[in-house]
């Protein structure tokens, strides 16, 4: 089932095991809002409403309860199906869409009532925090089970109860897919799942990008828990990224919240002290008992021999988080004039972010801007070729920031490994030096830390020593003396300080100091001295896991949670899909993958009252990350939005909820601010149709990298709206026309294609029109155009601040636009703020402290750090 | 060396055109201007001198067999030289530039190449054509450089669900013959084989680039039934002959009719 | 943005070195296609039973210009005045030798002028005697070189010798009649040259075409020497030889148009467009120069204008023919609907 996801376009290399599939006889099922090249060859096509993937999957979720298609063993074995609730909870059913424990104060959720009864685990990832201090933690075998799964609040019953509204007459009344069609989709993923057969997701940022979307998500794992899909083959999920490697740069992070290896970065406000943040954030149960080891570990890389159990590891000199600094918020916070500097590396934000006239306007506050790219990109260019600029509104001459332009070394002319989505690394060689001044992101970060080290050699102030007290050095190559990549991945591989090997993996990490690891989740990458991620045993020379080609963590699992395709006694579930299994000669576990279990747990090992940590794993609790190591169909913790899934329409829709009293996502983060005034929550009269932003095959995100090459541009060389008949006869446009399509935010002039892969979507009586905005194009290369996601507003999920622009309202008319129309962020048409904005939540929801900035509950405003 | 070829299986093209790009990649080829064509995602919109694979895209309101989509389907197809049995382009060829290589496919040599064009009206697919800046006439050479030191050619190695098959022919067409079968038992009635051999294209006598379509070959910018000119040519050489009999004879009888002697002095 | 050859190659770091990389590119700003995107009701993919690829050509376009119609009229022209010529020597007496001179000037002009328009017309013309590499007799066009080089020395060698005395004479008389066979190859070889192609109107009448570029040959080699020479010796020869062709050029047309007609659409460049109309006026010209021509009288100037129309009705003929091509090479319909009918492979069966 591919959702949320073009991946035929998209990732066309990767789709090539798909098309193998679908010889061998898959049933390839592609919903998505238009027929795309996925769709040409898929054997289902669902056309759904853009932004009702929730209510889409939780009508599979309810035809699998009502029908009683789950797969019973997995589920009351390896989910949290038995465990009962505490009584405290209320869900949506109750309160017309919210869930229990909305605090108005807030504007957040108090998550106390979401959890198991009498205990409250610590969630896998997602926010660590406690809902209000330091929690009383105990081990999980405490909670309360029902394995008869009858319990009025156990799990199992109040996901019935949950999703009871989302039949196949409400799937057709809110995304416009037929019931019959619908059903037949049903009914192909339950009966090629089970003991025999397994069903995966595919999906990418068709789900990702809304304001709900990290529950779209959830409503998948639901179901693949619901079906026994996970941790088997041919099952689970898989999240298609959008970049090659952006797996690694959460891994490595590039994220203002995450350390490497998905420990959270510190608070300035919580964590005091390095024992603080670790009581913090490890948990008494689970794998993430061992946190303190990861942590010391990577402490000891940062800060080498100055970190000393004495000095808490110099835990005192890392950055601390006084605020959520996510994009939008800073982005905001520079549009206010409080940024003075901004590195700008392999990204075009002007052109790839939402509203991007605030993104520029963000840019002329800044005091010095550095951005790095193989091409004199649209962010490195705004002070001379925006949109505004064009129009007269802005003048170069007024503009201070002072921009900084360094060319950057294309993949082909630096070293380094690329994750990608199955957490696989790979090893790319240089296969060139870089020309003249060009130079790779780690050579130009290695060299700035030397110039800063230099800079603040002398200085004797407290703060400087988080400087002066990294560790530095790396051997270097070459004329340039540039960085040699391998000593990075070993360093962080890791290894043990006093004789410099590797380490083989994470579980040799010690919390005493002697082991340094950049980020656990890779240790064992350089296992032996051995670069692992350069591996490149083909695959018709192993098996399908094909352990021998590159390396995936964590310990080269190409699987995770794997131990799930074995039933509770270590025997496969099924021959046909045999993948990990007990060997009880041995006493080990074994099979095609290594096994993502403690190695010699038998299945029989059950906890004693006393253990801690990863000792209260269960022989069957297949979800070692969790704190009690089952798979969550109702997440206790870690999600800032609900515990279970619920249908909210996008902040900018046609039609109301037709589920709920509340409109939208009552935890979204929203921005109240003259230059990001959103539309009417639902029939907004100005802006009447529906529009979904997406990519091509023939082109890369902002264009960057192939509005530059002849080759490209000419496989599709301009900027094109998609419309359907109907549409281009409503608003007299002409295929090969021109179209302007408008915002409160900005107004973009595009070619037309019409075609019959757009449909428009008829619920509860009103035809919605859909139109398809390819996001490629801005203003420098060869083949230049409008940029789409000027169009979109800051809006964010609140789990992952990500922005929402897979749906929303616009106007389309034909004609190209008026070179002079000023926008909102600037002259007198900023439009007051919507008196109707009320319309996205019930009253209890309504007061959002804080969203002027969006900066979430609890969080310090004052942050300039 | 035995006759290679391509057998392009469309059912199982994704339109990604990275045959395109790593054909101009390889081949060095510059582009052909940047202009949307308003059909579909097309606008490379036909094969010539500097574009030696064009991938046709078409959105048609009928069902394939096997899909369920609302009563529409988007079928794709990567066009390329045929590389014919008879290769019209070969044989009409004045300077003997265009030549058949070890591996059965028709190469254009550019050194010799003097840009008559007489080529280019001879291709009953309308593929070679003239480059007016340049003056000569190209096409794809199936990666004739590649294939000498025993490489894929470009498209075919690109090609990432291996719609674009490159091989021998005769397991090619095996091969394909095996698909069109299985297609058939799924319930595909409307795959078949186009130009796959001498018998299904008499014309051509079978190309060495051939494919597997769903729909009518006009569908796809193809011809129904082509012919290589020259496997007619005889027919217009004897009215030629007769026919200068014919002014041979009209001019002896005009000047018999002038001569002294006949009513003229 | 300044952009390149759309090669994007930064010589300082790469080599051009693949199989298109000679290319030759002129300067890249003019070339942006011009493409007319079709109004959606008009989609041809709409419809299943009538379809074609958005209407796009299936076929290229001949890449001659006008230099190639203006030969076949030339060279045809020339031809048959060798032909002429070589009757002349053959058959002629003594009063007759300057006519045959003077077909023989028709024929040294028209083929050595045809020969530069030909060179003139190539992608590369000073790569013209790559035309001499091989022989190929599947190729008309390579057969038509190997003509036209031996038309063109063999009239001018028949010029410059004829009616000397002794051994130059014996010469100029070999080379008259050598030019005159070759002549009739070199006025009738283009009419199958043509034949031997890919457009579905020139592969529907290709056994006509050459009939059709001899007969216009004969009419305009009669027409040239009315106007260009006084001789009234001639007149009654370029009479008879010219009105047979005129009336075979006739004919020969309504033949086409009639076996071009056997499908509807192949048959359109002759009644539309550009080619449709120097079609008619080709007609309309010949039926006046042969009407000029027959009337009984002794008017010079009447005679004069005979030749004028005959040779602009044959000139146009040539360009009708020329455009034709072109246009039925556009039409997709043309190929696509000719093939359906039976007039492709299906008629190899045939013989």
């Amino acid at each position: 089932m591919i959702e949320g996801s073009n991946m035929a376009e998209c990732h066309p290399v990767g789709f090539r095991w798909v098309m193998k599939a679908k010889e061998r006889g898959a049933t390839i099922i592609h919903v998505d809002p238009r027929f795309t090249r996925t769709s040409a060859v898929a054997d289902i096509h669902v056309p759904i409403r853009a932004g009702t993937d929730i209510a889409f999957l939780g009508g599979i979720v309810n035809y699998i309860l009502t029908r009683d298609r789950y797969f019973h063993e997995y589920v009351v074995n390896y989910t949290n199906a038995p465990a009962i609730i505490s009584e405290e909870f209320k869900d949506t059913e109750d309160f017309d869409g919210l869930f229990g424990g909305w605090d108005g104060e807030k504007g957040a959720y108090n998550r106390s009532t979401w959890m198991y009864e009498g205990v409250d685990p610590e969630a896998a990832s997602g926010s660590r925090e406690g809902p209000s201090g330091p929690v009383q933690k105990q081990p999980i075998q405490a909670a309360q089970n029902d394995r008869t799964l009858q319990h009025p609040r156990c799990v199992f019953q109040l996901l019935k109860r949950h999703f009871s509204r989302y039949t196949p007459e409400m799937v057709e009344n809110v995304c416009g897919i037929p019931a019959d069609l619908f059903l037949k989709v049903a009914e192909t993923m339950c009966r090629n799942s089970g003991r025999e057969r397994t069903s995966a997701f595919c999906y990418a940022v068709g789900w990702t990008q809304h304001s709900i979307g990290v529950q779209y998500i959830r409503t998948a794992a639901i179901i693949q828990l619901l079906l026994g899909n996970m941790g088997r083959p041919g099952g689970s999920i898989m999240a298609l990224r959008g970049h090659a490697s952006i797996q690694g740069s959460t891994d490595i992070p590039t994220l203002y919240n995450l350390l490497p290896g998905y420990l959270p970065m510190p608070k300035a406000k919580h964590d005091k002290d390095f024992d603080t943040y670790v009581r913090l954030n490890e948990s008494p149960s689970g794998w993430w008992g061992e946190f303190r080891k990861y942590a010391v570990s990577l402490m000891k890389a940062y800060y080498g021999d100055k970190a000393t159990k004495e000095n808490g590891w110099c835990f005192d000199r890392m950055p601390m988080l006084t605020a959520d600094h996510s994009h939008m918020n800073t982005v905001a916070a520079m549009a206010d004039g409080d940024v003075k500097g901004y590195f700008v590396m392999g990204e075009n934000p002007v052109v790839g972010s939402m509203n991007g006239p605030m993104q520029r306007e963000g840019l002329r506050k800044l005091e010095w801007l550095v951005v790095r790219d193989l091409n004199l990109i649209e962010t490195a260019d705004f002070w001379r070729s925006a949109p505004e600029i064009e129009r007269g509104e802005v003048k170069p001459e007024d503009i201070q920031t002072e921009v900084f332009f360094f060319p950057a070394a294309a993949h082909t002319e630096k070293d380094g490994s690329f994750t990608n989505t199955q957490r696989l690394l790979q090893w790319h060689h240089k296969a060139i030096p870089p020309p003249g001044d060009c130079q790779s992101e780690l050579d130009f970060t290695y060299k700035l830390g030397l110039r800063l080290q230099e800079l603040y050699a002398d200085s004797t102030l407290e703060r400087d020593k988080a400087i002066q007290d990294l560790t530095w050095t790396y051997p270097t190559e070459g004329p340039k003396n540039e960085i040699v990549a391998e000593a990075v991945l070993k360093e962080i591989n890791g290894y043990t300080i006093a004789d410099g090997q590797p380490v083989p993996g994470f579980t040799a990490l010690k919390d005493d100091g002697s082991t340094v690891s950049g980020c656990w989740i890779y240790a064992g990458s350089y296992a032996n001295g051995m670069n692992m991620t350069a591996r490149r045993k083909p695959g018709s020379q192993q098996n399908a896991a094909a352990r021998e080609w590159g390396w995936a963590w964590p310990a080269d699992r190409r699987m995770l949670y794997n131990r799930a395709s074995a039933d509770p006694e270590g025997k496969p579930w099924s021959e046909r899909k045999r993948y990990v299994w007990w060997d009880e000669d041995k006493k080990r576990w074994t099979g095609e993958d290594t096994p993502d279990f403690i190695v010699d747990r038998p299945p029989s090992y059950r906890p004693g009252p006393d253990a801690r940590g990863k000792d209260t794993i269960a022989g069957m609790d297949p979800f070692i990350m969790q704190a009690d190591g089952k798979g969550w169909l109702f997440a206790a913790s870690g999600l800032e939005d609900g515990p279970f899934p619920t249908h909210y329409e996008p902040e900018e829709s046609i039609v109301q909820n037709p589920l709920y009293g509340q409109q939208c996502n009552p935890s979204r983060m929203e921005w109240w601010r003259r230059d990001n005034p959103y539309h009417r929550a639902f029939a907004d009269p100005r802006f009447p149709f529906m529009i979904t932003t997406y990519r091509l095959t023939e082109h890369h995100t902002a264009g960057g990298m192939s509005r530059w090459l002849s080759w490209l541009s000419e496989l599709q060389p301009e900027m094109f709206c998609e419309v359907s008949p109907e549409l281009a006869a409503l608003q007299g446009l002409k295929n090969g026309g021109w179209a302007t399509i408008r915002t409160a935010r900005a107004e973009i002039e595009a070619r037309v294609l019409v075609s019959l892969r757009v449909r428009p979507i008829r619920i509860q009586g009103q035809v919605i029109h859909q139109i398809g905005l390819p996001y490629h194009w801005s203003s420098k290369g060869l083949v230049v155009g409008d940029s789409v996601n000027d169009l979109i507003s800051f809006v964010g999920d609140p789990n992952v601040s990500i922005q929402e622009s897979k749906a929303l309202t616009a106007m389309i008319e034909a004609g190209r636009r008026s070179r002079h129309r000023t926008v909102v962020t600037s002259g007198p048409l900023v439009p007051a703020m919507d008196p109707q904005a009320w319309q996205r939540d019930l009253p209890a929801a309504r007061h959002k402290p804080g969203s002027e900035h969006g900066f979430k509950a609890e969080e310090s405003k004052e942050s300039n750090a | 060396m035995g006759a290679k070829g391509f057998f392009t299986d469309t059912t199982i093209c994704i339109g990604c055109k990275a045959c395109e790009v790593a054909c101009k990649q390889w081949n060095q080829l510059p582009d052909d201007g940047f202009a949307l064509s308003g059909m579909s995602y097309d606008n490379t919109v036909a094969l010539g001198a500097s574009t030696w694979r064009h991938v046709a895209f078409i959105e048609r309101p009928v069902p394939l067999s096997n899909q369920i989509a609302d009563g529409f389907s988007w079928i794709f197809s990567s066009d390329v030289c045929k590389h014919c049995a008879r290769a019209g382009c070969l044989e009409s060829c004045p300077t003997g530039a265009i030549v058949r290589t070890e591996f059965d496919s028709v190469f254009v040599q550019s050194d010799i190449c003097n840009g008559c064009g007489y080529c280019v009206v001879n291709c009953p697919f309308g593929v070679i054509d003239r480059r007016e800046d340049d003056g000569r006439a190209w096409k794809c050479t199936l990666c004739y450089d590649r294939l000498k030191e025993d490489m894929t050619p470009a498209c075919a190695k690109a090609c990432p669900t291996a719609s674009i098959q490159f091989g021998d022919l005769d397991e090619l067409r095996q091969r394909a013959h095996q698909r069109v079968d299985h297609l058939h038992e799924l319930g595909m009635n409307e795959a078949y084989l186009y130009g796959a051999d001498k018998e299904s294209q008499p014309g051509t006598e079978g190309l060495n680039a051939f494919f597997l379509l769903v729909d009518k070959p006009e569908v796809y910018n193809l011809p129904p039934d082509p012919v290589a000119p020259a496997k007619k040519v005889k027919e217009s050489w004897i009215s030629m002959g007769l026919a200068a009999l014919g002014v041979a004879a009209v001019a002896f009888g005009a000047v018999l009719a002038a001569r002294e002697g006949n009513g003229h002095g | 943005m300044v952009r390149t050859d759309g090669r994007d190659i930064d010589l300082s770091l790469g080599v051009l070195s693949g199989e298109g990389s000679h290319q030759h590119v002129e300067s890249v700003d003019e070339r942006i296609k011009q493409i007319e995107p079709k109004p959606w009701g008009q989609m041809p993919t709409l419809s299943q039973h009538d379809p074609t690829y958005y209407d796009r050509p299936m076929l290229k376009e001949p890449v001659w210009k006008i230099d190639i119609p203006v030969y076949y009229f030339l060279g045809g022209a020339a031809g048959a005045a060798l032909a002429l010529g070589a009757a002349a020597q053959l058959l002629g007496d003594k009063g007759l030798q300057k006519f045959g001179r003077n077909c023989h000037i028709i024929g040294i002009i028209g083929s050595t002028v045809g020969g530069g328009l030909l060179i003139h017309d190539l992608g590369r013309p000073e790569r013209f005697l790559n035309m001499m590499r091989v022989f190929r007799p599947t190729s008309p066009m390579n057969v038509g070189a190997w003509i036209l080089s031996g038309a063109a020395p063999l009239a001018i060698a028949a010029g410059l010798f004829s009616n000397r005395p002794g051994m130059w004479g014996w010469i100029g008389s070999a080379a008259g009649y050598g030019a005159g066979v070759f002549g009739l190859a070199l006025a009738g070889y283009t009419g199958v040259l043509i034949s031997n192609t890919a457009i579905p109107i020139y592969q529907q009448v290709r056994r006509l075409m050459p009939v059709l570029f001899l007969s216009s040959a004969a009419a305009s080699a009669a027409s040239i020497l009315d106007i260009v020479f006084e001789d009234p010796r001639a007149h009654r020869i370029t009479l008879i030889f010219g009105t047979a062709g005129r009336l075979a050029e006739l004919a020969t047309g309504f033949a086409i148009e009639r076996e071009a007609g056997k499908v509807e659409q192949v048959a359109r460049p002759l009644k539309t467009g550009v080619s449709g109309a120097l079609w008619r006026t080709a007609e309309v010209l010949t039926v006046a120069s042969l009407v000029l021509a027959v009337v009984p009288g002794k008017s010079t100037a009447r005679r004069k204008w005979a030749g004028v129309f005959g040779a602009l009705g044959s000139l146009a003929l040539r360009l009708a023919v020329h455009y034709a091509g072109a246009a039925s090479a556009r039409d997709p319909r043309a190929s696509f609907r000719q093939q359906r009918a039976g007039f492709g492979a299906a008629e190899l069966g045939n013989g």
